[in-house]
């Protein structure tokens, strides 16, 4: 494209840019109060907050006095989109303070008005085609989730093996303990209906946005969306040295944001993640491209070196194998293809919007893309995340491997996902309970302490299993609800006593989680994972490993640059003595802490003193932002995390932008 | 009220809005009250926001001004903006008198429209008098319109900085004078969300359940 190298090529004009610019501003902000306080789950402030939030959000004098705020120049976030989109550097400032010291709802509407009313002719084509890849991209996503289905025969398979091996003990406390549920129930329901609460507010309150007034077009927002997206990836920042902000690449707080605003704009999360490939793919591409055929000398290729030399991949680089990560996995095939250099997938599509469509589709997604250096920060990850083998270098930790998990590698996936498993009783474990979710992040698994863990499972089963455990649930002592043990601090003493040789293992597996956790702090923090969002998941012991691991990364980091969501499933973590405000803090979107209340190997496996700090997996976690979520009645015992927690997940719907539990409603 | 603070020492924060036609000297008499200078600006896009700390009647002020575009493209954004506002400058131009006849046509059916608050002080003011021979709106005619939808009312040049000063601080000592306004603006009312943990959060401690 004839272009200059500073303005972008964009299908906007400069108004609807500004427009755009805007509502990424207004979401940004907006993310970061949501992180604090999640979307509906406060539906009290809601009706006085016109006026209330309008003098207290952003603290505010101003946003240039507050330094904290994701809108304010120094966090990086938002400055270097404007720039990308051309908008005018004296407008920023009217920009970030709007953001900032009102509540979005205030100025959604009048920008999306902004964004709708004017017409670019000339470009409505190519808004076309654009839309129409994306459509088509976001189909064939689709289809390989269809093709999952298959799996899901698998995971019923998994449970019942599980079933029949562990759960004998525990089911049978937990159908005694019916009685007792009822009780728990009651309790559990409040908290069930906050977040029904909250599901209603946040629906009105997307509502409320007066979307329907305007008309947007599809097209165009979909054209926005592009454009918002290569913004964030692109490599446009530079010059301010107070920038708070560490690593070019995909930052997950941008992710929360053109997440929320994919809501607002009422395109489906799928349609996003097509965008993503889609500019991951051609950027690369033609980036590659140029390098090749070196028909623009300059900045390209300057940067393209710049790009192999390792300042934009960073760490990873030195793994070896990047190079062929980027050009043999993931960019060969889009090269091949030539200027319909999307996604492998993509080249099957042109059945479906016609090769003329196809060629206009790639160039009009590759105009973008490519008219600034993406920062590309994703690719290496492959034999970045697989080829670490980090636990020989730190000795403290025998074991700790990624393992690819699902087909999404080397496809151009702007996001992790990393898997930790905590309560295994082989090395399958690792894996099997993360294979059959369906979603379209590039997934890992992190198999840890195979043999601790293992040692620790088997040692709680077995004692699960022996008389003295059936003994005691004869009893009645197994079916108190534990959190009221908790309170009480009314341990049986035969129970105490009972657990003293599952202690030795279990103090052996929760050192190695936090030493796991530092480890996978590492990782992240040098981008083996190709600064890309991360989204982390774990169960049991993994969730520790998880939470160690952000509190890993609040000791040097000051911002959610890294993770983008966080689900805690029976998490064995203190909730008193713990910083979870610092973790909380590293988390740009969502953050689950799901328990159980009737977990009680948790409880004994826990126990003693530790029990008067409160505990995680089987208590709500009082700290704003946390979203709580009582499984109580998807878990039978400990162990039904190893099958049970895909369909916790599924009922988590990750990929909505507001706090949601399915199952709630299904109870009700 | 003089609670000690560590941030910006000021009493009173009040938020002022300028409207007004394209090219009537909005962004211009802004520069020219808060920086004191004057150059041809091209028009403003969108929105745009200064601050200005100012001493008027013996209290030290913070002034959050928003300065909206003209152009009738941006229109639709001016309108999220008279929420909260204490102050509402309307800007002509004397040199232009469809800039004087939009004011009542189009500027003061928003004001009424869109501003949430009842109280909030309106200054009509007319820029560009250092062109007095392009005048075509007399000096009458403002003070009679002024009168008519109660606002006060200046005529200045942001160019020779004639009045600039003055146009501000007769806002700002009306707002001053307004209890309601006044409270408002009172650094006691405004809080930090991102330092304060939610209300409801204190309702549950963690053994509830």
């Amino acid at each position: 494209m004839a272009t200059t190298t500073n303005t972008m090529a964009s299908f906007l004009t400069a108004t609807q840019r500004y427009a755009a610019g805007a509502l990424f501003a207004l979401a940004l902000h907006q993310a970061q109060i949501n992180r604090s306080r999640p979307l509906g789950l406060f539906p009290d402030d809601e009706p006085p907050s016109d006026d209330r939030t309008s003098s207290s959000s952003g603290g505010s004098d101003s946003v240039a006095d507050d330094p904290d705020l994701w809108v304010h120049e120094i966090s990086g976030l938002l400055r270097p989109v404007f720039r990308f989109l051309g908008i005018e550097s004296v407008a920023w400032s009217g920009l970030e303070e709007t953001a900032g010291s009102s509540p979005a709802k205030h100025h959604v509407g009048a920008f999306l008005r902004l964004l709708a009313e004017e017409e670019n002719g000339e470009n409505s084509d190519q808004e076309l085609a654009l839309s129409r890849a994306v459509d088509a991209m976001a189909r064939s996503m689709e289809k390989t989730l269809e093709v999952s289905e298959s799996k899901k025969e698998k995971r019923r398979e998994y449970e019942n093996e599980w079933r029949e091996k562990c759960s004998t003990a525990e089911v049978q406390s937990n159908m005694d303990a019916a009685g007792i549920k009822s009780e728990v129930q009651k309790s559990t329901d409040e908290n069930n209906l906050a977040i029904e609460d909250g599901l209603d507010g946040s629906g009105s309150k997307v509502d409320e946005k007066p979307i329907e007034e305007v008309v947007l077009g599809y097209q165009r927002k979909v054209t926005v969306l592009y454009e918002l997206l290569t913004a964030c990836l692109a490599d446009t920042h530079a010059d301010n040295k107070k920038c708070t902000r560490k690593r070019k690449g995909y930052d997950a707080r941008h992710r929360v944001t053109l997440r929320l605003l994919a809501t607002w704009l009422d395109v489906q999360w799928i349609k996003m993640e097509a965008i993503e490939t889609m500019v991951a793919c051609s950027a690369m591409a033609l980036a590659e491209k140029k390098e090749e055929s070196n028909e623009e000398p300059q900045s390209s290729k300057s940067k393209w070196a710049k790009w192999k030399r390792g300042g934009i991949i960073g760490a990873a680089a030195l793994t070896g194998g990047t190079l062929m990560a980027i050009t043999g996995g993931l960019a060969a095939p889009a090269i091949a293809a030539g200027l319909s250099a999307l996604a492998p997938t993509l080249g099957t599509l042109i059945p479906v919007i016609g090769a003329s469509g196809f060629a206009a589709a790639a160039s009009a997604a590759g105009t973008v893309a490519g008219s600034v250096a993406v920062a590309a920060s994703f690719g290496a990850a492959g034999a970045g995340l697989t080829g670490s083998k980090m636990a020989r270098r730190t000795g403290s930790v025998d074991e700790f491997e990624f393992r690819v998990v699902g087909e999404n590698h080397n496809q151009g996936r702007l996001a992790v996902e990393i898997m930790v498993s905590g309560f295994v009783f082989n090395e399958e474990d690792f894996v099997r309970p993360w294979e059959v979710q369906s979603d379209n992040l590039e997934r890992y698994a992190l198999q840890w302490e195979s043999k601790n863990l293992i040692a620790v499972s088997t040692a709680i089963q077995d004692w699960l299993t022996s008389r003295i455990s059936m003994e005691l649930m004869k009893q009645g002592a197994m079916l108190t609800v534990l959190s009221t043990l908790v309170a009480a601090l009314a341990w049986p003493a035969t129970l105490l006593a009972a657990t003293d040789f599952i202690d030795s293992t279990w103090t052996i597996a929760v050192d190695r989680s936090d030493k796991a956790g530092r480890l996978l702090a590492e990782v992240l923090l040098k981008g083996f994972h190709g600064n890309r969002p991360v989204t982390l998941v774990g169960y049991s012991l993994g969730a520790r490993v998880i939470f160690k691991c952000l509190q890993f990364l609040a000791e040097t980091e000051k911002n959610a640059e890294l993770v983008e969501r966080v689900v805690l499933l029976g998490a064995p973590i203190p909730i008193k003595d713990e910083n979870w405000g610092a973790a909380r803090k590293m988390v740009a979107g969502r953050f689950v802490n799901a328990y159980s209340t009737n977990d009680w190997t948790l409880g004994v496996a826990f126990r003693a003193s530790l029990l008067t700090q409160g505990l995680a997996g089987i208590q709500p976690i009082d700290v704003p932002g946390i979203e709580n979520v009582d499984v109580t009645d998807l878990i039978e015992g400990h162990s039904s995390y190893l099958w049970a927690t895909q369909q916790i997940l599924e009922l988590l719907e990750l990929d909505t932008y507001y706090p949601v539990f399915r199952g709630t409603k299904c109870i009700q | 009220m003089e609670s000690s603070s560590n941030q910006g020492e000021f009493d009173y924060l009040f938020k002022l809005l300028m409207i007004g036609d394209s090219g009537v000297g909005k962004s211009s008499l802004l520069l020219s009250f808060t920086s004191d200078t004057f150059e041809h600006l091209s028009p403003t896009i969108g929105v745009d926001f200064k601050v200005k700390y100012v001493n008027i009647g013996g209290k030290k002020l913070k002034l959050a001004i928003w300065d909206t575009a003209g152009q009738e493209r941006f229109r639709t954004l001016t309108s999220s903006y008279y929420r909260g506002a204490q102050g509402i400058i309307m800007v002509y131009d004397v040199t232009r008198r469809d800039t004087f006849t939009n004011l009542s046509e189009i500027w003061a059916k928003e004001i009424e429209l869109y501003s949430t608050n009842q109280d909030c002080i309106k200054m009509l003011v007319g820029n560009k008098v250092d062109k007095e021979s392009d005048r075509v709106v007399t000096k009458k005619e403002g003070i009679n319109f002024a009168r008519e939808c109660g606002c006060l009312f200046i005529e200045c040049s942001a160019k020779t900085r004639v009045n600039v000063q003055q146009c501000f601080e007769e806002l700002v000592l009306k707002i001053l004078d307004t209890p309601s306004l006044l409270a408002e603006g009172s650094r006691g009312v405004r809080k930090n969300i991102f330092k304060e943990r939610p209300p409801q959060s204190d309702a549950s401690t963690s053994g509830c359940c």
